[in-house]
């Protein structure tokens, strides 16, 4: 399935437990992998953690200090009880947010791990959703005497949706299982069932036991049989947070910075790809092209720059870009979307109301909402759709959207962060549903058809007659016709604005 | 092309990118400086975000007037180097009730002269969102933390006002009367920030590199006496002693280290080995039970 499981057994350090991490100036780590565990209570998610906390990272003494002395044991063995290092985590767990994600942080020798504790249970999709979103990897946890079960498909799907791509199932309590190899195949083969249905790129079966550390932090000698990777060779070995080096160039523009005349830089995020000076970039929104002349950062131009660094790019000539914009590479761009079709994650306690005022928030821009239309529902266990009207909380709904003015949006499964969208609304500021575009088209499908369009030349002569055309009131102008438009949607009326005035100055074009 | 990035560069351009969402995506915001190393590195990442601009934003202190000499001099000569706007904002009112940290509760000290006076601060500048240096690893409380963490009107953290925040996605659009902090180093260690400061090169405030200082021991910590308005005791006496500081704060309530490391390298390495967790010079953690969750939803950071 990958080739981390052709790893042949020389190469697995032979040491049994690694030795204490020592720090030196110069280290620098080799990357940062944020890591989801998934699974039922008890199947033994603190108990692996806690064990890769204690073979392989940088505890406090007097952390590992309190774990002996609590006298607390794993299971029936006489070893410590390692769940006790989350317990920090766990104890906070009732502070009343409504969406809970506790991260925790350690080093091993080579990397930075990045613990994401999100509660899993059927109630809690949202909670899940929104933690594995920022996952790089996740760990699918199961108990080697019950396997794979139904909320072990509900987990996979929920990743799949918010575009995890690489997946771990840890058999865990192997030990209880007497380290069988029929045991073991058997879940494996129906992991790799699961797996079909979904569009994981990486995805291994790990035969573990956490209270004894066999696969965890080093390779197990009770499972002779197993030739893949240990856990943590595993992990290390995957690629880090922020590597999309290899798709189509992506910079959101978020902010447009100045120096005299000379130096306009749009600055922002690279989400996909890479760019060099001299390369040709263009913008969807208004279709222009330029070529980049400069990369800029504090500490100095460089030649190239890739998907993961934050940059300001100088272009060869003004195109008057400004925040919400996508820069893309000419042969593969973004489309200037007017309509959208989603998976969205009703994170909200306040179910989906057809007459309230909606905005779409993607990584740069914030767009008013001229209609939403409920299509269906997705049931995660069987992963078919019913048709709907209405959702609410944790649902997980198919939706089309209708934007008030074209915004660049990319197809969550070619570019996944340029495809991201957060549904907010429009008076309160909340953010009510996450979710991923699976289909955009260009074209308004329903103006002229009863549409009422905001123009500028009627916002001008009325709303906004006291404003000039300086960027603050520009700014001012594009926000009354925001605000406009919402209470027009919450009476009733269909509505889209006009395409605004440039604005170059940085400012959220939505508000 | 295509090296890999290490952990540093990652969470430098992760800062950068929130520094950027919310300069846009906020109306007036301000920089929330305590001079310490995290607001060291917070500022400098600041400074990155918006060159070759300067920070489109204020920052703002808040002093008790019980703060290290040292670190008010620091404080003036970084505005200085780099020509920032700053704003020392100080309790008056709290300050002629005479509230101070060696007769009160520490807890009375900070809730007066650094909650209440951040508040005062806020309101009377209009800020909408303020910058801090709060990190996820510092304590258990912090862990659940957002990048941008809303407050309600009166600077109240609600737990179910908090938003959840999905991949890149940050959502800044206020309701009515709510503000927000954000942490642009949520995602940094201890060690980060320090490993980091010898990456750059930063200049950091004297205090945290060993040297001889005048002190006194009180309830077993190592107090200096940065001035004659912390007097000896009935048995307590100042001597001279080789110390540095872990965290900076109010002098009265920040126990230094024994220590012979005076350059940034030693104290590094001694930090980066360190067997325990930083927060135990902090002597305002040790308060009260639970205390830094009261902090937060009262509005100390
Ligand atoms: N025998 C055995 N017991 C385990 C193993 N992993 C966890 N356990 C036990 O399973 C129980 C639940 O573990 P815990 O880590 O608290 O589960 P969680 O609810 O998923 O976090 C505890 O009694 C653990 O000691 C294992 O590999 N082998």
């Amino acid at each position: 399935m990958t080739a981390l499981a052709l790893v042949p057994n020389a190469q697995v350090p032979k040491s049994e437990v690694r030795p204490v991490v020592q720090h030196t100036l110069e280290r620098d780590l080799n990357g940062i992998v944020h890591l989801l565990t998934c699974g039922s209570v008890d199947d033994g998610k603190s108990t692996l953690i806690g064990r890769l906390l204690w073979d392989a990272s940088d505890l406090y003494e007097d952390q590992r200090e309190n774990v002996r002395k609590s006298g607390r044991k794993a299971a029936d063995s006489d070893l410590p009880d390692y769940s006790m290092l989350l317990d920090g985590l766990v104890a906070e767990r009732e502070q009343g947010i409504t969406i809970d994600i506790a991260w925790k942080y350690f080093d091993t020798e080579t990397r930075r791990f990045v613990i994401i504790d999100s509660p899993g249970h059927e109630q809690y999709t949202r909670n899940m959703a929104s933690g594995a979103s920022h996952a790089d990897v996740a760990i699918l946890l199961v108990d080697a005497r019950a396997g794979v079960k139904r909320q072990t498909k509900r987990h996979a799907a929920i990743l799949d949706l918010v575009g995890v791509k690489r997946v771990v199932l840890a058999v865990n309590k192997m030990d209880l299982a007497g380290y069988s190899e029929d045991v073991f195949r058997k879940i494996e083969a129906d992991f790799r069932t699961l797996c079909w249905k979904f569009s994981f790129w990486d995805a291994v079966a790990i035969p573990l036991s956490a209270v004894y550390g066999e696969n965890v932090a080093r390779k197990a000698t009770t499972m002779p049989w197993y030739q893949g990777p240990y856990l943590l060779e595993h992990l290390e070995k995957a690629p880090s947070h922020g590597t999309a080096f290899e798709g189509p160039f992506r910079l959101p523009v978020q902010t447009v910075l100045r120096d005299g005349v000379d130096f306009r830089g749009l600055a922002g995020t690279i989400s996909s790809g890479s760019i060099k000076v001299g390369d040709e970039i263009t913008d969807v929104l208004s279709g222009k092209k330029a070529k980049v002349e400069r990369i800029a950062t504090m500490s100095g131009d460089l030649p190239s720059a890739q998907a993961g660094q934050a940059i300001a790019l100088q272009l060869d000539h003004d195109i008057d870009v400004s925040r919400g914009a996508v820069l893309a590479a000419p042969d593969s761009k973004p489309v200037a979307a007017q309509t959208i079709e989603g998976r969205f994650v009703w994170l909200s306690e306040t179910a989906f109301d057809p007459r309230a005022g909606y905005l779409l928030r993607t990584v740069t821009d914030l767009i008013p909402v001229s209609n939403i239309e409920i299509k269906a529902l997705l049931d995660l266990e069987t992963m078919s759709s019913h048709p709907a009207t209405h959702c609410g909380v944790n649902d997980i709904a198919i939706a089309k959207i209708s934007l008030g003015r074209p915004a660049a949006i990319d197809l969550f499964g070619d570019i996944s962060e340029t495809g991201t969208l957060m549904l907010v609304d429009a008076i309160t500021g909340a953010s009510i549903a996450g979710g991923v575009a699976t289909s955009v088209t260009a074209k308004s499908e329903q103006h002229g058809d009863g549409h009422f369009i905001l123009t500028r030349e009627m916002l001008a002569n009325g709303l906004c007659r006291d404003l000039s055309l300086s960027s603050a009131d520009r700014e001012e102008f594009m926000r009354r016709a925001n605000e406009a438009a919402i209470l027009l949607r919450a009476a009733g009326v269909a509505v889209a604005i006009e395409p605004p005035p440039m604005i170059d100055d940085g400012m959220d074009p939505g508000l | 092309m295509n090296a890999s990035p290490s952990h540093l560069d990652l969470l430098e351009a992760e800062s950068i990118h929130i520094f950027r969402e919310a300069a846009a995506q906020f109306r007036k915001p301000v920089l929330m400086y305590s001079i310490g190393k995290d607001s060291t590195v917070l500022l400098h990442l600041a400074r990155k975000a918006f060159w070759p601009q300067k920070p489109p934003f204020p920052l703002l202190h808040v002093d008790t007037t019980w703060k290290f000499k040292e670190m008010i001099a620091f404080r003036d000569k970084t505005v200085k180097d780099f020509g920032l706007d700053l704003i020392v904002h100080i309790n008056e009112d709290g300050i002629k009730r005479g509230i101070n940290p060696v007769d009160h509760a520490p807890s009375i000290h900070t809730d007066v002269l650094k909650t209440q006076a951040l508040k005062q601060a806020l309101d009377k500048y209009g800020f909408d969102a303020a910058f801090g240096g709060a990190r996820r690893d510092e304590e258990a409380s912090r862990a659940k933390e957002r990048v941008f963490s809303f407050r309600a009107a009166g600077h109240r953290w609600d737990p179910r006002k908090q938003r959840p925040e999905m991949w890149r996605l940050l959502n800044g659009r206020l309701g009515t009367g709510e503000s927000v902090r954000v942490f642009p180093l949520s995602n940094w260690t201890e060690k980060d920030v320090w490993r980091y400061i010898v990456r750059e090169k930063l200049d950091v405030v004297p205090l945290y590199f060993a040297a001889e200082r005048p002190t006194i021991v009180r309830n077993g910590q190592i107090l200096m006496v940065d001035d004659n308005r912390l007097k000896p005791k009935a048995g307590e006496e100042i001597k001279m002693r080789k110390i540095r500081f872990r965290t900076l704060g109010c002098y009265p309530l920040t126990a230094a280290i024994d220590s012979d490391a005076d350059t940034i390298e030693s104290v590094v390495l001694e930090t980066l080995n360190a067997q325990t967790s930083e927060r135990q010079g902090r002597l305002i953690d040790h308060d009260q039970a639970g205390a830094m969750e009261k902090k937060k939803q009262e509005g100390y950071f």
